[in-house]
């Protein structure tokens, strides 16, 4: 895969009639936004393949004067790629999509703000009403939360559960899940900012994931609690044990307040400001 | 025993005859799921209990079905060097009389409902004698006579359980003569000039997408056989697999040495549970003979085909949600490309053809790429089997070439609709179809044509509708059905169809408004066009066909208010 | 289902094509649903995440949370059996078991209170030419008028 940056081939495209370089096999949704044109997605992230499931991110791909809807998040940029984002068909469609959205989760203010950024400023679709939603009305399933769970953080504590427009996301049986690292991650990828957590003392309540609760590590320097154990154990492995002994349980600032000391006394004195 | 050696085949086949034709009468019990159902298998065990009770020289077998449906439960009678007889209406108090007669060189006229005597497997021709000139000749059946038996060319005339019988009309002698004689090459080449189109619906050229996989890179592929029959009023994999389990394997067997495949596999729905027992059985009678296996037929070609069960989802029919299946996940479709043929099961190179497509496979080629394609029409060839179901006089299992028109389906073979009514529509295509009225029925069936008029092949349902059938109450099911079946991954065919079905709703309510059959028509539109996977891009044929053809339908459920 | 009856069962399935769904399914056979703790136990023997397993028995119509009755009745509702009167047979059935027609996640499932009947739908069995066809244990109904469901019933230990 061609990564941005790397030094790939630079080439021609045309969007909007407009012709731009970009670079070669770099995801078409990226170079769009570097080149600030807008196309509205909430189910794409850097760090995951891409998905293509909120459909919001669809122009049309111009082949031999033929167009084809594709998903921005998945063409890649080639030499002469031509790409329209606001067809009279494309906003017709995608102003469709935001009425779905708007009825799917009537609670979510960044739904709301993207609809209207479009023009969307309310939906002839019943809204869904769901009594003490978990995820406060506000979830799109667009599966970043299940995504970056299982890909990126390796625990898969969550997942889709049912299927069709009986889809939702949560913990296995909606009971507690160990599986949880509590690192938060889902609800920092979550587009909607559905996902509600907490640290109360010295554990952190993930509430959307059934009041899932896990430990966090306290620092004996300063008595906070702020990190995740099971989060702090993985991060730890990777250093030598030695170190992890010294280190394990402070918060970040003694942390670093400790490799500060140790940093210094490293330097030669000499070296040292005059 | 292994069979190695052209010799060895034939002595099974002669074996296999023997028992088709034996010296003695031989009675056949249709015992797909239908005849089981209705009381097949109980004729089955009664006629064998008589015989044994009686020690009478009778060979008592299962056979699968021959597609009369209608007129379940179908025996057949063979009396040595007659004709062969169908009985049809069989109850179990009739078991006695049967044999009885059967033992005395003859059959219950009453219950006959024609004579075969001579039958075309195509893989090889079967005289059965004269006689009985009283019973209706087979070609003097209307159910019968449009139609041309390629694919059904065995089904209700040998033993499903009994691979010797496949071998005895000639079966797995096109894998023997590919595996000794052709280069795999060819065979792709052979399977290209036929014309062989997709039969799961979408009609993409089987032999082009072999070449693609074959040339994919990786040496570890997979072929695999899609037979999650999905479409509700579909079933003709389901008999294909219950009739004739071997010509699939046979299909299955010739693929996997042209494209230089080691494994197989047959997805295959849990509500086929005979399917699977008969697949199943029919897997262990081919390694047996080492029909699978190591060094098949002593050529060097290894192979093997395992069944991999389907949970209930409709969804998982989409190619990559069926590999999502397989490997143990929800079946979520994902974006293609990849397509499957470079990135499939387990990420490995995997070719996936319906089982329809598979069973085409030994008699293209056992009789050549050009007999193949002088049936049906150009860039259309072979033939299709349709399921005639709904409400229809001759309901049942039916084969005719590509371009036969739906008049002569319908009229010719169904004799119009069931207890004299008048037919209004047929649906084709499942849920991804759409209804075609009565006025545009001399429709040639065919991929592009049918595409035409709004609707598709589909894997080959047709459901005929008649006067009494609302079509916005099918529209409403289809999408209803398209609703619960969908995957929930993307927004329009997750949200997009639930409000098409609540609009519908209201409609036959009787609260609807001009402007829900607006609503309607946009979200089909979007529907269509931004869904990810098939499913969603075709859930609204159902109400875009309906809205086109039959939008009178949807006026009279508006009320005056409403307009 | 015990520890030793699932390492049986897990053993059936070697290759990894079809095991999961495969596994389930017997579970769900021999223990007419999939119980919570069978599923826990699963997960850490094939080491997939509970998570995943319990999306996957949510997904698919096949396996049911809930433990199904001592017969199980399935309505098909495929296209022939509903231009035919499926819809007014499984209300006949509703009204004669005394169950909701009501759906929580999208599955259609109802077992009467006595735990004696499951009702469920399937999609199309493919018996099509028999429509309205049901299924109860395994063995085919086809033809099936309302008229007909009480006497159906009855063979089953169901009184009027």
């Amino acid at each position: 895969m061609a990564v941005p940056g790397n030094n790939n081939r630079m080439v021609t495209i045309t969007i909007n009639k407009n012709q731009y370089l970009a670079e070669e096999g770099e995801i078409f949704l990226l170079t769009a936004i570097r080149h600030n044109i807008d196309i509205p997605h909430l189910c794409y992230e850097k760090a995951l393949e891409p998905y293509g499931a909120c459909r919001l991110c669809m122009v049309d791909v111009v082949t031999c004067g033929k167009t084809e809807m594709t998903p921005a998040c998945t063409i890649r940029v080639h030499n002469g790629l031509e790409i329209l984002t606001d067809t009279p068909q494309i906003i017709k469609h995608r102003n469709l999509l935001f009425e779905l959205y708007l009825a799917e989760a009537p609670k979510s203010e960044v739904i709301k703000e993207m609809a209207a950024k479009y023009g969307v400023t309310k939906t002839r679709f019943l809204k869904k009403i769901v009594h003490d939603d978990p995820l406060q009305g506000k979830c799109i399933l667009c599966g970043l939360c299940v995504r970056v769970c299982e890909e990126i953080m390796g625990n898969s504590a969550i997942s889709f559960i049912n299927r069709g427009p009986y889809t939702v996301i949560n913990t296995p049986f909606y009971e507690h899940n160990p599986d949880c690292a509590g690192c938060a991650a889902c609800a920092r990828v979550c587009p909607t900012r559905a996902i509600v957590c907490e640290d109360i003392g010295e554990s952190r309540v993930m509430h959307s994931w059934s009041e899932t609760t896990v430990a966090l590590v306290t620092c004996p320097e300063c008595g906070k609690s702020f990190a995740p154990q099971r989060l702090m154990e993985k991060v730890l492995t990777k250093l030598e044990p030695g170190l992890i002994e010294k280190i394990k349980n402070l918060c970040p600032e003694c942390r670093r307040k400790y490799f500060t000391r140790k940093e210094i006394h490293k330097i030669p004195l000499t070296d040292r400001e005059p | 025993m292994i069979i190695r050696s052209q010799a060895d085949l034939e002595s099974i086949r002669k074996r296999g005859l023997t028992k088709i034709q034996p010296n003695h009468p031989r009675i056949g019990i249709g015992v797909s799921s239908c005849g089981i159902a209705v009381g097949g298998m109980a004729l089955y065990h009664r006629m064998q209990e008589i015989i044994q009770n009686n020690s009478h020289d009778i060979l008592v077998v299962k056979s699968g079905c021959i597609g009369y449906c209608k007129e379940e439960p179908l025996v057949s009678v063979y009396i040595p060097g007659k004709s062969q007889i169908l009985l049809h209406k069989v109850s179990i108090d009739d078991a006695e009389r049967i044999i009885s007669l059967a033992c005395k060189g003859d059959i219950p006229q009453d219950l006959a409902l024609c004579r075969i005597p001579d039958w075309d497997h195509i893989t090889g021709n079967l005289v059965y004698g004269d006689g009985f000139e009283s019973v209706p000749d087979y070609g003097e059946i209307p159910f019968f006579s449009h139609q041309k038996k390629v694919i059904l060319r065995d089904c209700g005339l040998i033993n499903p359980e009994d691979i010797d019988e496949y071998i005895g009309i000639g079966g797995y002698f096109a894998a023997f003569k590919a595996l000794t004689s052709i280069p795999p090459d060819t065979i792709i080449e052979e399977v290209k000039k036929s014309g062989l189109r997709g039969r799961g619906g979408a009609g993409f050229p089987a032999g082009l997408k072999w070449e693609i996989t074959k040339k994919a890179p990786g040496s570890e592929k997979f072929i695999v056989c899609n037979a999650d029959e999905g479409d509700p009023g579909a079933y003709m994999n389901r008999n294909e697999m219950e009739s004739d389990p071997h010509m699939l394997l046979e299909g299955m067997l010739i693929g996997a040495y042209g494209m230089d495949v080691h494994e197989g596999l047959i997805y295959i729905r849990a509500e086929y549970p005979l399917a699977i027992k008969r697949l199943t059985l029919a897997l262990d009678q081919a390694r047996a003979y080492g029909l699978l296996g190591k060094n098949i037929l002593n050529s060097g070609f290894d192979f093997d085909i395992q069944i991999a069960t389907g949970a209930g989802a409709f969804v998982c029919g989409e190619s990559t949600a069926l590999v999502a299946s397989i490997e143990g996940k929800t079946g979520r479709p994902r974006l293609r490309p990849p397509r499957l043929t470079e990135k499939g099961v387990f990420g490995r190179p995997t070719d996936l053809n319906n089982v329809e497509t598979w069973c085409n496979v030994p008699v293209i080629i056992g009789k050549g790429a050009a007999w193949y394609s002088a049936i049906g029409t150009k860039g259309n060839t072979g033939t299709k089997v349709f399921s005639l179901v709904g409400k229809v006089d001759n309901v049942g299992m039916v084969e005719v070439p590509l371009g036969t028109s739906l008049q002569t389906i319908i009229y010719d073979i169904g004799n119009g609709g069931a207890l004299g009514k008048g037919v209004k529509a047929v649906q084709t295509g499942g849920p991804s179809g759409g209804c075609i009225p009565q006025r545009l029925f001399d429709t040639p069936v065919d991929f592009e044509n049918l595409n035409k008029v709004g609707t598709m092949m589909g894997s080959g349902g047709l459901v005929v509708m008649d006067e009494d059938t609302n079509m916005v109450d099918i529209a409403r099911y289809f999408i209803n059905f398209a609703s619960s079946e969908s995957c929930g991954k993307c927004v329009p065919c997750r949200e997009g169809l639930k409000h098409m079905l609540l609009i519908l709703n209201r409609i036959i309510a009787g609260k609807g408004t001009q402007n829900d059959i607006k609503l309607l028509q946009e979200l089909s539109d979007t529907v269509q066009k931004t869904s990810l996977c098939g499913l969603g891009q075709t859930a609204p044929n159902p109400v875009l066909t309906t809205l086109k053809y039959f939008i009178e339908e949807y006026d009279q459920l508006i009320t005056p208010e409403g307009r | 289902m015990d520890e030793k009856s699932l390492d049986e069962i897990i053993a059936q399935y070697a290759s990894p094509s079809g095991r999961i769904l495969g596994i389930l399914r017997e579970i769900q056979i021999q223990e007419r649903h999939v119980p919570m703790d069978t599923l826990k136990l699963l997960s850490e023997k094939i080491e997939i995440p509970l998570s995943q397993l319990y999306s996957l028995v949510t997904f698919y119509s096949f396996f049911s949370l809930q433990r199904v009755g001592e017969h199980l009745i399935t309505v098909c509702m495929g296209t022939p059996c509903h231009v035919k009167g499926a819809v007014k047979n499984l209300k006949v059935l509703q009204e004669c078991l005394g169950i909701s027609g009501e759906s929580q996640d999208g599955k259609y499932l109802q077992t009467t209170p006595d735990n004696k009947f499951t009702v469920e739908i399937a999609r199309c069995f493919g018996a099509c030419s028999m429509a309205p066809v049901l299924q109860v244990d395994g063995d085919l109904y086809g033809y099936v008028i309302p008229e007909k469901i009480p006497e159906i019933l009855e063979k089953y230990g169901w009184k009027r």
